[in-house]
């Protein structure tokens, strides 16, 4: 299912006999002169200098992680699923004719008005978060130090119980180079290219910890290479006492920065820890407490309110403010992005904050955004309104300039961090729902009250500029590109 | 003036009712009675504590109790004892505890979970019998944790006849439900 959609109008106008409109105040890119309660099959998308430019339906599968890659003259993006729902638990993929588990699409995006769909890779039976294959990451052979130079590779988890390699040189016709086992809640994983090193988010059975993470040696994908198991003091096997805040994923700066930033918790107790990569890889590899400790830097407690979803480095920032400063014109910077997991803002807001960690064993929270909630009337549109996630690429067309977060019901934001002591925001996008948008509950009174509204659920970027949202609740995938005074803060042309 | 009055009588029914509720479990027969949550706000919303000072309790016996709500696997629920050991709000009284053997599996108010005892050693340095306890419904999580003096399978009796009296099982069902 393609499409193109041209909005004359920044902000669009939804008129519905199921919509509740009211007169609405505020500036900037949030500002909207309505504000829709509840979404309608119909009505067209909720946007400001941002547009749509192709979407594809990615057969009414709940995403998560899309990557996308540049891949010879193509441009491929390879999107996780979470697993199914109880009322489909297993959708048909029109391909093939079957029903089968969610796991991964395949989707040509060369022509981002035309996506097409190239290949579903069936996940782990299983439903929501329990099945499926959430997370994606992908490598040039020639990139890999020992990879094939004439494969690609994608990195993905099998549900909750693995980790696999898939060689997707033939996106269309992928095939299962190896795969790595008997784990417990496999989830956001990081794979530096240019090493091979794989920081693979894992539960092995005998920590403490749903949550931990495994480092791989993946530069030859066929013959991976485990390096050590890692956490925190507390989560190790045989442990006893307080069990520490699981891991949700970690960033890696490579060889050249030397760091990691994991984050930890999700919704609840957060914190991000600083690792020293270099004494991680190479030193004492038992999981003892010492042992654990010795590659942190620091750590950075979070409210209990917040958890760390997403760890986003952006290191030798030049901060404009700080130009004529005698030191200090640089700031390394760490986007930090919570995830709300209850619908219908039955938790505290989860949202997105920025960390200067120049000085690395006293970091500090700088600045916060939030998408107003007053500007869309989110808490009542059903499903969750927070953040999410971030894109993670690092290509220089928005790196340390933009920053695109998936904030379930808001849709997508567009952030101008280029002060990150002062972001903002710029422009948005909310997709329509579709007939194949499920729905959200909350329990009232034991009982199942639903809603549908649109779940943008993870965003990434290409090299081009374009920006790739998709959705948890089955509405699919959105290409979407920037319009007006947004692309100028990118330095796209107009 | 009619939907005022109408509002008015609403709050007042459902004032009266939980009012009803809480003084039910304060003033039960078997000498439990509530206190105030003693603990300092954390990630999750306060609960209810209780404490029973009598002999049918074998000496003084404290139980925290609250609900965490999206904070469970909603397919495995409670798996095993480690989660326990994660959720079971054993760390607001002190990071160290100490199991003092395998849990079990349990069902309070209609949701199954596990059980475990352990010995918990206190800042002050003084050493406690503590059981812990989560149980789940879908994706939610129900936690209790008992703190006592005696052994414990005493701890862990005097905690489940008050966890499983009618008042306290209205209780959980409803804040597991959004009542």
């Amino acid at each position: 299912m393609t499409g193109r959609l041209k909005l004359a109008k920044s902000v669009s106008v939804v008129l519905s006999t199921f919509s509740v409109i009211l007169i609405a105040a505020g500036s900037g890119a949030h500002a909207q002169s309505e504000i829709i309660k509840s979404q309608v099959i119909g009505a067209p998308p909720e946007a400001s200098n941002m547009k749509l430019v192709g979407s594809n339906d990615l057969q009414a599968r709940s995403a998560y992680q899309p990557t996308i890659h540049h891949q010879g003259d193509r441009w491929i993006a390879y999107i996780g699923h979470h697993g199914g729902t109880d009322d489909i638990p297993d959708p048909v993929n029109p391909m093939t004719g079957k029903a089968e588990p969610n796991g991964t699409s395949i989707v040509d995006v060369t022509d981002p008005a035309h996506p097409k769909y190239l290949r579903h890779i069936p996940g782990q039976e299983g439903k929501y978060e329990s099945g499926g294959a959430q997370m994606v990451r992908v490598c040039d052979g020639k990139q890999l130090p020992k990879g094939d130079k004439n494969a690609v590779y994608m990195l993905r988890t099998f549900g909750s119980e693995a980790h696999e390699i898939w060689n997707v040189a033939d996106p269309a016709n992928p095939s299962l180079i190896t795969r790595i086992d008997g784990l417990k809640d496999t989830h956001k994983n990081w794979w530096e290219c240019e090493t091979g090193i794989a920081f693979l988010v894992s539960g092995a059975p005998d920590w403490r910890t749903r949550r931990m993470t495994q480092i791989y040696d993946l530069s030859d994908p066929a013959h991976p290479v485990k390096i050590r198991d890692f956490g925190l003091p507390g989560q190790e096997p045989g442990a006893t006492g307080a069990v520490p805040t699981e891991v949700h994923g970690p960033i890696s700066a490579g060889p050249q920065g030397n760091r990691v930033y994991f984050g930890y918790g999700t919704d609840k107790g957060g914190f991000v820890q600083i690792i020293d990569r270099e004494k991680l890889l190479t030193g004492p590899k038992e999981p003892t407490p010492d042992n654990l400790r010795f590659p942190e830097i620091s750590r950075m407690p979070m409210s209990a309110f917040n958890g760390a979803h997403t760890t986003f480095p952006m290191l030798k920032m030049p901060i404009a403010e700080f130009a004529k400063d005698k030191d200090g014109k640089e700031r390394d910077i760490v986007m930090i992005v919570d995830e709300e997991i209850l619908n219908e803002c039955a938790e505290p807001r989860q949202m997105v904050w920025f960390a200067d960690v120049t000085v690395e064993n006293r970091p500090m929270v700088i600045s916060s955004y939030t998408v107003p909630e007053a500007s869309g009337a989110f808490c009542d549109r059903g499903g969750r309104f927070g953040s999410h996630s971030s894109n993670e690429s690092m290509a220089p067309v928005y790196y340390k300039k933009m920053a695109f977060i998936a904030f379930f019901n808001a849709g997508v934001r567009a952030l101008d961090i280029r002060d990150p002591y002062h972001p903002v925001e710029v422009g948005y996008f909310i997709p329509s729902i579709t007939a194949a948008t499920d729905k959200r509950c909350v329990k009232i009174d034991g009982k199942d009250r639903c809603k549908v509204a649109i779940q943008t659920n993870n965003v990434e970027t290409d090299e081009r500029g374009y920006i790739y949202a998709v959705d948890r609740a089955n509405t699919g995938l959105h290409i979407l590109e920037l319009t007006g005074p947004a692309r100028a803060v990118a330095g796209l042309p107009q | 003036m009619r939907r005022w009055l109408l509002t008015a009588s609403v709050v007042a029914i459902c004032t009266a009712s939980a009012l009803a509720g809480y003084q039910h479990v304060r003033s039960n027969g078997d000498g439990w009675r509530e206190i105030a949550w003693p603990f300092p706000r954390d990630a999750w919303p306060a609960g209810r504590a209780f404490r029973c000072a009598t002999e049918a309790c074998g000496g003084e016996v404290e139980v925290y109790v609250r609900p965490k709500i999206g904070f469970c696997n909603c397919d495995s629920g409670v798996a095993d004892d480690d989660e326990v050991d994660r959720v079971a709000d054993l760390d607001l009284m002190s990071e160290r505890f100490v199991p003092l053997a395998p849990g079990g599996v349990i069902e309070v108010a209609d949701m199954a979970g596990r059980l475990r005892s352990y010995d918990l050693r206190m800042q002050d340095g003084s050493r406690h019998t503590a059981v812990g306890i989560a149980v789940s419904k879908h994706c939610d999580l129900l936690v209790a944790v008992a703190k006592g003096r005696g052994e414990a399978g005493g701890v862990q009796r005097a905690a489940l006849e008050f966890l499983k009296s009618i008042a306290m099982k209205k209780w959980m069902t409803a804040a597991i439900d959004g009542g």
